[in-house]
This record gives C-alpha cells, sequence and structure tokens, in this order.
C-alpha cells in the first residue's frame, strides 16, 4: 500500500494497482484532487457562513454605534464593538486552530463579514433607504482580525493570543478607524450650536424611527480623567476584551467537539 | 374521473407555482403610506398631544426647494402617568419615509431644535420645520414628537410631491474651519480606499495559509495524526516570519492611517449631544372655563357626546368652533366651512354639533356637543372602549364673535353606550 509524501506527512493513500477498494479514489493524484475540491468547496462556504452569522451577531448586540456616524463615540463604540467581535473571533480561532492549525480564524470572520456587512450597508442602507453612503459605511475590523489570529501564530497559546492578541484586538478599533472618522468630526457651527458634521447630518438626514435622544454616545462626566476618554476606553475595553475571548474559547471549545457532529449523522 | 387530487406538479408546474408566488407579493402589494397613526391606542393619542394649525407649505416642490412644516401642540395635562413623560426628554421629529427631504432648520417657540428638549403638560409651543427635497416622490409628512422611553407621537400630515431627480440634488455645509462640503459624498473615497486596503491585507494573510491547496483535508489529518501537543509544528519558521511581518505591517498601516487623518484633520470635535430648553408661549388670560359633566360615546351612531358646564369670564360671547381628539378635527358647520386639503386630512367638516346658543359675558351654562362621524371608526378611536384605561383627551376651541379663539382642554371618564 502507498502512502502520500506531500507537505503533511502520512496520510494513508489509496492503492495505484491492484483489485478495486471500496474508496472512491484511485490514486495519490485524484486524492489531491478531491481534497482541492474540498477547500473550494469549504473555504467559500465557511466564509459566507462565518462572515452571514457575524452579520446577525453584530447587528443585535452593535447595531446603531456601527451603522451611523453619529453614534461613533469615544465612550461607548469603541467598548461595545471589541467586546461583541471577539465572540466569533475566539470560536472561529479555536475551531481553525485546533482542528486545522491554521491561525486565520478572526481574519477569515472579519473577512467575511465586511463583505456581508458592505453588501449590506450598500443594498438596505444606501439603495433602500437612501442615505448617503458615506454616512452609513461600515467600520473596518480587518486589522483587528489579523493581529489577533498572528499572535496565535506567533505564541501556539490561547493564553498568550488573549493577553497580548484580544488586547490588542480591542485597543487598535479606535486608531484603526480614524481615519475614516476624523472627517466627520470636523466642528461646524448650525443655528448656534457647535456640532461635528455627523451631528449635523445625523440632523439633517431624517431619521424617524431615530431621534436625537436615543442616541447612546458619550456625555460629560465630573469624574477624575474625563477628557481622556479615548484611552481610557480603549484599555478598559482591551480588558474586558480579554476576559471574554478567554470565556469564548472555552465555549468554542466545547461548541467544536466531534461529538455534537456525531449525534447529528 | 380525473379529480384534483390526482393533478400532480412536475417539475415545470412546480417552477411556475414559485414564480407565481415570488411576483404575487411585489404585484399585489399595496404602497405603504401610513406611519402607523391608527395603531397606537385610542386613548394615548388623546391624551398625550394636542395638534393644531398644521401646515405644510407648499405641498408640491422640485428637488432643492423647500417646504415649511408648521403649527402648535399643547402636550395633554391628562398624560398618562405610566407613560415616560413629554416633561422629561422629547425630541421635535418628522415622520417621513428615509430621508427623502433633508432638515434644514427646526425650531419650537424660535429656539433651534437640533438636540433633544423637554415640554410641559398644558403649555402651548408652535414649531416650526424647514425641509428641502432631496428624492423625488409623493410623500405622507407629519411633524412627530418623539418621546423617550414613550414613543413617538405622530401629528397630521399632509401630502407634498416632489418632483425633478435627486442627481440634480445640491447640498453642501460650511465647517469651522472653513471648508465647505458635500454631505453626500464627504469622505467617500476615503472610506472606500481604506477599506480596500485592508480587504487587501486581510485576503494576503489568507492567502499565505491557502497559497499551495489542499490545505483543510491534508492539515486536519494531520493534526490528528500528530495530536495536540505535537500539531504545532505545522507552523513553519516562514509562517512565523510572516507572521512578524504581519504584525509590524498592519501596525504600520494603522499609526499611519492615525497621524494622517490627524494631519488632514487637526481640529476635530466630539460627538455633540445635551438638552436645550424651551419656554412655552406666554398664555393668555383663561376666559372661558369648561368642566366636563358626562362624556358618552354611543357606539352605533359612532357619535361621541360630551356633557360640560361652560363659564364664559371674558366680553364677549363665545360658542364651540371645533373639538380636536386624536388628530381629528370635529368642526362646527354653522360657524366655520373648512374641508380636508387632502384625501387623508383628517377633518369632519360638519361633524360637531352644538346644541347651545352662545354663552354671553358672565353666563354658566351646561351645554352638550356631539362630534359624529366615521372618522372614529376608521382611525380606530373606538377602541377606546376596549382599553385598559377608558379615559378621554381632547382640545375645545372657542370662538368670540370677533373670531377671537380660546383654548380648553378637556378631559375624563368615557362611557360606552351600546344602544
Amino acid at each position: 500500500m502507498n502512502t502520500t509524501t506531500g507537505a503533511y506527512g502520512t496520510g494513508a493513500a489509496p492503492d495505484t494497482a491492484g483489485p478495486p477498494t471500496k474508496s472512491a479514489v484511485r490514486n495519490v493524484q485524484e486524492q489531491m484532487a478531491a481534497w482541492k475540491n474540498i477547500d473550494y468547496t469549504l473555504i467559500p462556504i465557511f466564509s459566507i457562513l462565518i462572515g452571514g452569522v457575524t452579520v446577525f451577531l453584530i447587528a443585535l448586540t452593535v447595531g446603531d454605534w456601527d451603522y451611523w456616524q453619529d453614534w461613533r463615540d469615544r465612550r461607548y463604540w469603541p467598548l461595545v464593538t471589541p467586546f461583541s467581535l471577539i465572540i466569533p473571533a475566539a470560536i472561529f480561532n479555536y475551531f481553525f486552530w485546533k482542528r486545522f492549525r491554521l491561525p486565520i480564524g478572526a481574519t477569515a470572520m472579519i473577512l467575511g463579514y465586511m463583505f456581508g456587512v458592505w453588501v449590506s450597508r450598500y443594498m438596505n442602507f444606501h439603495v433602500f433607504a437612501n442615505f448617503p453612503m458615506n454616512f452609513v459605511a461600515p467600520s473596518t475590523f480587518i486589522g483587528m482580525g489579523i493581529l489577533l489570529d498572528c499572535t496565535l501564530a506567533l505564541s501556539r497559546s490561547f493564553f498568550v493570543t488573549g493577553l497580548v492578541g484580544a488586547f490588542l484586538f480591542a485597543i487598535v478599533l479606535y486608531p484603526l478607524n480614524w481615519i475614516t472618522m476624523a472627517p466627520f468630526h470636523v466642528p461646524v457651527e448650525y443655528n448656534g450650536y457647535l456640532v461635528t458634521v455627523a451631528d449635523l447630518m445625523g440632523y439633517q438626514y431624517i431619521r424617524t424611527a431615530i431621534p436625537e435622544y436615543v442616541r447612546i454616545i458619550e456625555e460629560s462626566t465630573l469624574r477624575t480623567f474625563g477628557e481622556a476618554v479615548t484611552p481610557l476606553t480603549a484599555f478598559f475595553a482591551g480588558f474586558v476584551t480579554l476576559l471574554n475571548y478567554y470565556l469564548w474559547v472555552w465555549i468554542g471549545s466545547l461548541l467544536t467537539q466531534n461529538r455534537w457532529l456525531t449525534r447529528l449523522i | 374521473m380525473k379529480t384534483i387530487r390526482h393533478i400532480r406538479l412536475d417539475r415545470w408546474g412546480a417552477l411556475a407555482l414559485a414564480l407565481l408566488i415570488t411576483l404575487a407579493g411585489p404585484l399585489y402589494s399595496p404602497a405603504a403610506e401610513a406611519h402607523g397613526e391608527r395603531a397606537q391606542q385610542a386613548s394615548l393619542r388623546m391624551r398625550t398631544m394636542h395638534w393644531f394649525d398644521t401646515d405644510i407649505q407648499p405641498r408640491k416642490i422640485a428637488v432643492n426647494e423647500t417646504i415649511r412644516v408648521s403649527g402648535r401642540f399643547m402636550p395633554s395635562k391628562s398624560w398618562p402617568e405610566h407613560i415616560r413623560s413629554v416633561e422629561e426628554t422629547a425630541f421635535l421629529n418628522i415622520g417621513v419615509p428615509g430621508p427623502a427631504f433633508v432638515r434644514v432648520d427646526s425650531r419650537v417657540n424660535g429656539v433651534a431644535m437640533i438636540r433633544s428638549t423637554r415640554f410641559h403638560l398644558g403649555e402651548t409651543y408652535e414649531y416650526e420645520v424647514v425641509l428641502k427635497g432631496r428624492a423625488p416622490g409623493r410623500y405622507h409628512v407629519h411633524p412627530v414628537i418623539s418621546v423617550e422611553g414613550a414613543g413617538p407621537i405622530i401629528g397630521p400630515a399632509f401630502w407634498v410631491e416632489v418632483t425633478g431627480d435627486q442627481k440634480d440634488f445640491q447640498h453642501t455645509i460650511t465647517t469651522m474651519t472653513g471648508e465647505t462640503i458635500n454631505p453626500e459624498t464627504y469622505a467617500l473615497s476615503t472610506i472606500l480606499w481604506w477599506n480596500a486596503l485592508w480587504f487587501v491585507i486581510g485576503i494576503a494573510w489568507m492567502a499565505w495559509w491557502f497559497r499551495k491547496l489542499p490545505v483543510i483535508m491534508p492539515r486536519y489529518i494531520k493534526v490528528q495524526d500528530l495530536g495536540d501537543d505535537q500539531a504545532n509544528q505545522l507552523i513553519t519558521i516562514p509562517d512565523m516570519i510572516v507572521s512578524v511581518l504581519f504584525v509590524g505591517f498592519v501596525m504600520l498601516v494603522i499609526a499611519g492611517g492615525f497621524f494622517w487623518a490627524n494631519y488632514k484633520y487637526p481640529i476635530t470635535a466630539v460627538l455633540q449631544t445635551g438638552k436645550v430648553e424651551v419656554e412655552p408661549l406666554p398664555m393668555p388670560p383663561q376666559k372661558v372655563e369648561v368642566e366636563v359633566n358626562k362624556a358618552t360615546y354611543r357606539i352605533p351612531g359612532r357619535s361621541f357626546q360630551v356633557e360640560m358646564t361652560v363659564t364664559n369670564r371674558g366680553e364677549r360671547p363665545v360658542q364651540v368652533g371645533e373639538f380636536s381628539a386624536a388628530n381629528i378635527r370635529f368642526i362646527n358647520a354653522k360657524m366655520f366651512d373648512i374641508k380636508p386639503q387632502d384625501e387623508h386630512d383628517l377633518v369632519a367638516s360638519s361633524g360637531l354639533r352644538v346644541e347651545s346658543a352662545p354663552i354671553k359675558p358672565g353666563e354658566t351654562r351646561t351645554i352638550t356637543i356631539y362630534a359624529d362621524d366615521a372618522l372614529w371608526e376608521t382611525y380606530r378611536l373606538v377602541s377606546l372602549i376596549n382599553e385598559p384605561d377608558g379615559r378621554f383627551a381632547a382640545l375645545l376651541m372657542f370662538y368670540d364673535d370677533q373670531g377671537t379663539r380660546y383654548l380648553n382642554e378637556i378631559q375624563g371618564p368615557m362611557i360606552p353606550s351600546f344602544g
């Protein structure tokens, strides 16, 4: 009996001669072709599936904070977003690492999410609801996913990935997106009030179901360090995100066990 | 004989059926024209906000032209205690389907309403909203007071037609840094190329791991073969070098984008929020006093009947000219000839019957008014009899012989009559 000698070692390969076997493939080439077909099939399905799951999750948990430019504040948006996004990132991190030793879970999930969310924002918010695309464009998180995956690849440890990667995942959100947010934070004087471009667009482009007070954004506070909101929020977000990472890696380890498949099949 | 049970759907039949079902929805569905004003409970529509003098001018504009939505409102003194009050947080809004218009200005008693505010019960406020046509279409435009924790309270509406082409829409904002921007496309190119760059970087990271197919099955088998402890050897030295390079590159791009944004937009502000205060209109001395004795709704006749004691403390005789409840205006046709201005203007032109002569100065008299119209039914105000708090509130408008108006809010329990 032949054995494969490829990069991945000693997986049993079918006979190339002799009596017919029960295997659907007859030689190494056919085996490799079949495995490539699995890649071609599973990779797009995985991307769409995990991206779709994440679009749904983020819509439920982050929602308006990411829908509108005038919701991306310094206090809640940088806290809620990584805290929620780390949930699928941790699960898929665990799954791809434990099953395939691939540090791609977070990036793959976020790429699928970003594709889905761009389609959603363009079709639903811009074409259908008629909001300017710049006002409803999604934030980008791809860099956060890469940092998490790279940390896993380098450390080969979920503990270190949580401590360093998940922390980085959260704290880079604001600087990563500042380039697309800063134009909307330019001040405007309007009818005697100081507002930002984002505030003004939120006022002018009518959202009947979203009156001004519905926005959950930063309000003034008497607390010490009240002016250093962004870094404080970033560090707090980093701390809670790393805790959440560990929690969802553990839940991911429960959800991705083979016994669920064997019970289904 | 062939019965219907013998008819089988072949594949073309199934396809045709699927197509029929798919197309039936869009072909059959009527346009959504209302904003749910009939859906809210009748007693709450009556006991929250009294809208009056509502007007929208002009009713037909081209893209880029403006309309003015104006009128007055009085938060009801009968505001239910279990509903969050307009005295806490409220916002003057507009009910239209999406940003068909842009809101150029909105004011209450002259105060700009870009932020939220609060209103006092029983006081009168005058509002004005200026809207600029953006998307062609025919829209039912409502003033709305949104109340935090309670929801939107929808005012009377008129149809407005916007003609032209949205491509011709022009709108600018001048920032405090002296830049004039087009909010329709502002910073869109930055958003697009920044996102495109990150897609490329993300795909590059994925491409590294999938550069040589197949990947999934061989790696899965290898991980199974090696076991969890030994499987780490699948991460090779080149993989680690690439990971280090990606970390460095990603951090560099993030920092570069951040500093470029700070360089390009050196002056920025945080999102602004907070309330503004607005004083109510000065109230004229109350010259007409009203006390409700009994209110009955006779179901078969769709007739609301209120018996009340009225005292005229003014100098001139007064008569009831209008009874307004939940945005429906019941007009005393003996005093005014007011017709609905469009097919959804809630005016019952001769819906108010007053069985009393004008009340003379200094006189106290018990009178009965009848507000009769099918609008009670069509706007689901009759559901008041099925609600857990069967109370009504309405605005009564008295007029003297010189046309001066006196506003009185009346309220009380409503008793249904089934015969």
